[in-house]
């Protein structure tokens, strides 16, 4: 079938940005100067200690070779020694990753949960006062920067009323789930802890929140352009001159269609946050990967941002890969349906 | 008009399936993939474990109902530092480092506020009278966290393994010890390559292992693994847990990016004190500490806060503002082999352009200003070097004496400043401005501190200044002398003059070599001159900490007038005096 | 393809459109506003002396008052001057990006989509998928962070980050149009490759290259004052949006107005390129109903 060439190619191109990232990424930081070694080892260790760590890291061998070892030390799990956590970095990643992930799949379900129906609701209701007031939130929800958001709930809601926790995952008194995801709601669910799992739930909300308000934005408006759009549609006027229920035309014969494109830029903005976790990160103090890959790029710590950048990188791509997949099955039904009408 | 509904149906709905499909695919392996991993990987916390606090209230008696049966206080005391402490004693020496340090091992001497020294591992000692050879009595009974017995063998692979790792405070021994021998289990005999006079107030700083557990957790493969027989020396192992004998003990595995918690020994060879709190969690980070303390999460903030913060928490209930004098310096140093700063006019310019006052007053409000290189409150300060004070007409009377004089401009001054500390820009903005009065241009850059050290490591990448905070890492001011100004500290963090001058080197070596403590201060006050003279830091103030902290929960020696003046030691939780169910008074 | 119409009933035409949605309106107003605050700050500001090496810890924050519209920050300096010219720096930051960074970008996203199929365009596409194998904001800030921190080598980063996608937008155009017939024809006719390119093929992407600029304008401005905001961008005394939104963060809440009042003014630049950039995507569409 078609589809599967079609997946296969778009594979390989990701594998070979990736690749090609990989190089990129490794030139720069092999490149500045300073040597490794003794970064890694600190100002005043002996020197002996320092040359055998520079022949350990392939140093002195040109630059293809270091990127073929380095390669090798990857797949093996030699992610190099992190000059913060003095540890190798894939530990590090294993520990921050699902902070990150839970963060982004809160966002993930916030998002859906608000831009759905606000996009509905303006969309059928186009030009009235809730449309219009959808339309002034969607466009402040674009302009204002995500870290403000963040600084502005955490002012208002944390210092100001109170409501929330201004930073961290759990509360000083609580003690973690135990480790079987990572994520901390998901594991104190599948433990049946549910004071935790409420505990986490309540620490995610702010920093959730600020992450998916741009994307709200964004996709509450195209939910309703093409809610809009769907509304003119010859069915739409034969459903309603046939009677049916209100609720049943918007829930069932809108939603789906104008679903079409809400979930791609969906699928694309849940991709970009890793990055845009980064700021959120740092202001609520979430031990997650992206302050983690924050602190390593303010501090120049190579082999951590390396690490970093492909991972998001990895993710991206797999995500991308995902969307693709997606609009790539759906569109021929969306041609189909398109040609079918005139 | 076709009627599409069924096609239309039928193909959402197998796309929403197919959607739904791949998430759950997704979802599946990811979970997987932590499964699957989750037995090498370290949990990560931002909790402690800790039994929720009785609601009764109590101020005193020890055998009161929040103490537990061994009379520490429950519950945990929480404090913010500026990063993580690095609990290896071969590696750490910045602040937090010091102070899990001072907790989790135990020394052969211990200081104690009046700046004098009583026994700990070591019940007595004698020096010969060449000053080249220690013998040490070891105390008998002590044990490690594990059970295991301290013996003198340990003490030898402690000071072995500072040495070969060669961090942290290793700079204080590297150069003096010849070699460490332990005659019998309970005695261990030093011998110095040269005589060191301060060597006894030195060794606070040699922290002891368990050589059995060390050995036991060494990894002899991978990146780490560079100290041949020795494997990677466990340091690994030692970034997440302890081998020491001290008064607490690592508790819960460490989120080494946030915070790290330590928990009692209750068979310290010392005993545990009434009240002595039984968990610590030293945060690693400062910048909720406002929300931290406001919330009683906290109760004492760090240091690093804007003043007018620290004053604003002071004003909540139960809160109290300390200023609390330290050995430690705030030192813009200058790099004497970078231009414009190569040329001593526009060192010594710049050191009478600064508004000193302003600075003490307004920026950084408790602090002193400095005279010359040494604290003014450390032993063997020279008090005849000159309190640095605001001489305009003097700056400008010099730099238009240096060879740059007339083509300033062309030689701006690279000034960094830590980020982590946010009260240093207002202190580089305040130099930049007062520079430009005697002509000369600054360049104010940020840099993160990590990266701050690893550009001091060579002479191209160091700035012309960089404002950093150092002291004494043992009470005399040999140790300022010894780690700031000799050619040892170039490429470290300590030193941005570049000094490499011999001659001081020299001076500063035979000085640590008296033993008479008198001929000692002395020659230490000649080095302070000489090293005056050449202008080659600029001495801001003297730095004296404020923080905020709840008074009645937490009985803090350094808060009531006895600072231990020593890097780390004002928070020897042992003697702190804890009382948990007091923030209830305070409400939350 | 454009008929013989004037040019004044043209651009007319244009001009209608754009302004039938007020929000259009209000968005090139807003940014008309800003560009000339940026132009003329030194007059325009009252306490000019804040945007430079300007201390003074005795008044240092003040709540805004008649005297300081905006109050003062932690040094003492004018909050409502340096955030006039903070937009100079932002609105220099967003001209160098874009200028070094749609050029190139559209000219190989041209040559790759009117050598679809080929191996340069393979290889071109190939470059630039490789720089947006990761998110702008992370390329940036990993490019950034690497380098000394300052306001040159943060538009560096970011022009790093930016160039791709106008290859990607131009390149998705280009590609599909060479294949319409007006092209063929002018192929078949012997028009030399530039001509067509440049002739036949960019004016019809015009359109969606202009919104997409307008739109980036708000885009550069916020990923350069997210560098800043982590302090990877103009270093002291140098007045800008995000380091101070930034700074003044650690003021709150009880001295907001660090932190709030550029916090505002970033949000009304935004907004302005997007409703502007809106309105010049109703511009280029299709139709008047």
């Amino acid at each position: 079938m078609k589809s599967w060439g079609f997946i296969l190619r778009r594979i390989g191109y990701s594998v070979v940005s990736i690749v090609g990232l990989s190089i990129l990424i490794f030139v720069i930081a092999r490149v500045l100067p300073g040597n490794p070694a003794r970064l890694a080892l600190g100002p005043r260790a002996p020197q002996s200690a320092v040359d055998a760590l520079t022949a350990a890291m392939h140093l002195n061998s040109p630059i293809w070779v270091q990127y073929y070892y380095w390669i090798q030390g990857i797949f093996s799990g030699n992610w190099g020694i992190s000059l913060f956590t003095q540890r190798n970095v894939l530990l590090d990643v294993q520990e921050f990753l699902p902070a990150t992930i839970e963060l982004i799949m809160m966002a993930a379900i916030i998002d859906l949960l608000i831009a759905v129906p606000l996009g509905l609701v303006a969309g059928r209701y186009a030009n009235s006062a809730v449309d219009n007031g959808v339309r002034i939130l969607s466009y402040l929800g674009i302009a204002i920067p995500s870290f403000v958001v963040a600084i502005l709930l955490q002012l208002s809601l944390g210092y100001g009323a109170h409501m929330f926790p201004i930073i961290g995952r759990l509360s000083q008194a609580s003690t973690p789930p135990p480790t079987i995801t990572g994520l901390y709601t998901i594991d104190s669910l599948l433990t049946g802890n549910f004071g935790d799992f409420g505990d986490a739930v309540w620490h995610l909300i702010l920093p959730a929140f600020a992450l998916a308000l741009g994307p709200i934005a964004q996709e509450a408006r195209i939910m309703r352009s093409a809610v809009v759009e769907n509304l003119r549609r010859d069915y739409t006027l034969s459903e309603i001159s046939h009677g049916f229920p209100e609720t049943t035309i918007s829930l069932k014969y809108l939603m789906k269609p104008s679903l079409i494109p809400t979930v791609t830029i969906y699928a694309l903005d849940i991709s970009a946050q890793i990055a845009n976790a980064f700021l959120i990160e740092l202001i609520f103090n979430w031990p997650g990967f992206s302050r983690y890959g924050l602190n390593a790029m303010l501090s120049k710590d190579l082999n951590a941002i390396v690490a970093v950048v492909l991972v998001a990188g990895v993710m991206f791509a797999i995500a991308n890969i995902l969307v693709d997949l997606v609009v790539g099955y759906l569109d021929p039904r969306i041609r189909l349906q398109g040609r079918s009408e005139e | 008009m076709k009627i599409l509904g069924l096609h239309e149906r039928s193909a959402i709905g197998r796309a929403t399936a197919a959607i739904a499909i791949i998430v759950i695919i997704v979802v599946v392996g990811i979970s997987a993939y932590y499964v699957s991993t989750s037995g090498s990987s370290t949990t990560s916390t931002t909790s402690t474990a800790s039994s929720t606090s009785s609601t009764t209230t109590s101020t005193t008696a020890p055998s009161s109902s929040t103490t537990t049966s061994t009379g520490l206080a429950s519950g945990t005391l929480s404090i913010t530092f500026a990063n993580v402490p690095v609990t290896d004693p071969a590696k750490g020496s910045d602040e937090a480092s010091s102070a899990g340090l001072a907790n989790l091992y135990d020394s052969l001497v211990f200081p104690t506020a009046s700046g004098t020294l009583q026994p700990d591992l070591a019940t007595s000692w004698q020096v010969s009278s060449d000053g080249l050879t220690y013998t040490f009595n070891l105390r008998q009974g002590v044990t490690f966290h594990n059970g295991d017995a301290l013996t003198a063998s340990d003490v030898v692979f402690s000071m072995n393994r500072l040495i070969a790792i060669g961090q942290g405070y290793a700079y204080l021994f590297a150069p003096y010890v010849a070699n460490i021998t332990a005659p019998n289990s309970s005695t261990v005999v030093i011998q110095l390559k040269q005589p060191f006079g301060p060597f006894l107030t030195a060794l606070v700083r040699l922290y002891i292992l368990d050589q059995a557990q060390v050995i036991a957790n060494e990894v002899h493969t991978g990146p780490t693994a560079t100290y041949g027989t020795n494997g990677d020396y466990g340091s690994t192992w030692l970034l997440t847990n302890d081998a020491g004998s001290g008064a607490y003990t690592i508790g819960q595995p460490t989120n080494l990016e946030s915070q790290m918690t330590l928990t009692a020994y209750t068979k310290y060879w010392n005993g545990t004190l009434p009240n002595q709190p039984s968990t610590i969690t030293m945060i690693g980070s400062t910048s909720s500490t406002q929300a931290l303390f406001s919330s009683h999460s906290i109760q004492i903030t760090d240091q690093w806060q804007e003043y007018s913060t620290i004053q604003s928490l002071s004003q909540l209930k139960g809160a109290k503002l300390v200023t609390i004098p330290t050995v430690n310096e705030m030192y813009l140093m200058v790099s004497t082999k970078m231009a414009p700063t190569d040329d001593i006019y526009v060192r010594e310019a710049m050191s009478f352009a600064l508004n000193y006052s302003a600075v003490v007053d307004n920026i950084f409000p408790g602090c002193q200003p400095s005279a010359g290189p040494v604290p003014s409150s450390l032993p063997g300060h020279d008090s005849s070097i000159p309190v640095a004070s605001q001489n305009l007409t003097l700056a400008q009377q010099l730099i238009a004496k240096s060879k740059y004089a007339g083509q300033l401009s062309n030689y701006p001054v690279k000034y960094f400043w830590v980020s982590e500390v946010p009260a240093e820009q207002k202190l580089a903005l305040q130099f930049a401005s007062d520079m430009q009065k005697i002509g000369l241009t600054v360049d104010v850059i940020q840099e993160p501190w990590l990266t701050v050290v690893s550009d001091l490591a060579n002479m191209t990448s160091s700035p012309n200044i960089v404002s950093i905070e150092d002291g004494a890492s043992y009470f005399e001011a040999g140790s300022v002398l010894q780690s700031r100004y000799t050619s040892a500290a170039d490429g470290t963090w300590e030193q941005n003059e570049w000094l490499q001058n011999t001659t001081l080197d020299n001076a500063i070596f035979s000085a640590l070599s008296i033993q008479d403590q008198t001929a000692r201060f002395q020659a230490y006050g000649n080095i302070q001159q000489q090293i005056y003279n050449q202008f080659p830091t600029i001495y801001a103030f003297d730095v004296y900490e404020a923080r905020a902290y709840y008074p009645s929960v937490v009985n803090w020696y350094a808060a009531n007038g006895h600072p231990i003046v020593l890097l780390g030691y004002d928070f020897y939780f042992r003697d702190f005096q804890f009382f948990p169910s007091q923030l209830a008074a305070l409400g939350s | 393809m454009k008929s013989g119409r004037s040019l004044s009933e043209r651009y007319g035409r244009y001009w209608y459109k754009f302004r039938r949605n007020k929000l259009s309106l209000v968005g090139l107003g807003a940014i008309l506003a800003i560009v000339l605050i940026a132009i003329f700050a030194s007059w325009l500001a009252p306490y000019p002396s804040s945007a430079g090496l300007y201390v003074n810890f005795a008044a240092a924050g003040q709540a805004p008052s008649w005297a300081h519209l905006f109050g003062t920050d932690q040094a003492g300096r004018d909050v409502l001057s340096r955030v006039m010219f903070a937009f100079r720096y932002s609105l220099m930051l967003m001209g160098v990006v874009l200028s070094i960074t749609v050029a190139p970008g559209v000219v190989l996203g041209l040559i790759a989509g009117y050598y679809n199929g080929r191996r340069i365009s393979t290889f071109i596409m190939r470059l630039a998928d490789i720089f947006v194998a990761v998110p702008p904001l992370l390329l940036a800030l990993s490019v950034a962070s690497v380098l000394t921190p300052s306001a040159i080598n943060a538009m560096l980063a970011v022009s790093l980050a930016w160039w791709p996608w106008y290859t990607r937008l131009v390149y998705s155009s280009a590609s599909s149009i060479r294949n319409e017939d007006f092209v063929r024809a002018a192929e078949l006719v012997g028009a030399s490759r530039w001509h067509i390119m440049f002739k036949e093929i960019l004016p019809n992407t015009l359109g969606s290259i202009l919104t997409k600029v307008t739109l980036d304008c708000g885009w550069v401005i916020l990923i350069g004052a997210s560098l800043s905001y982590v302090g990877l961008g103009a270093q002291a005394p140098t007045p800008d949006l995000g380091t101070m939104i930034s700074e003044g963060s650690r003021y709150l809440p009880a001295q907001w107005w660090i932190t709030i009042f550029p916090a505002f003014a970033i949000v009304v630049v935004i907004l302005g390129f997007n409703l502007l950039g809106d309105g010049i995507n109703d511009m280029f569409s299709a139709g008047i109903t």
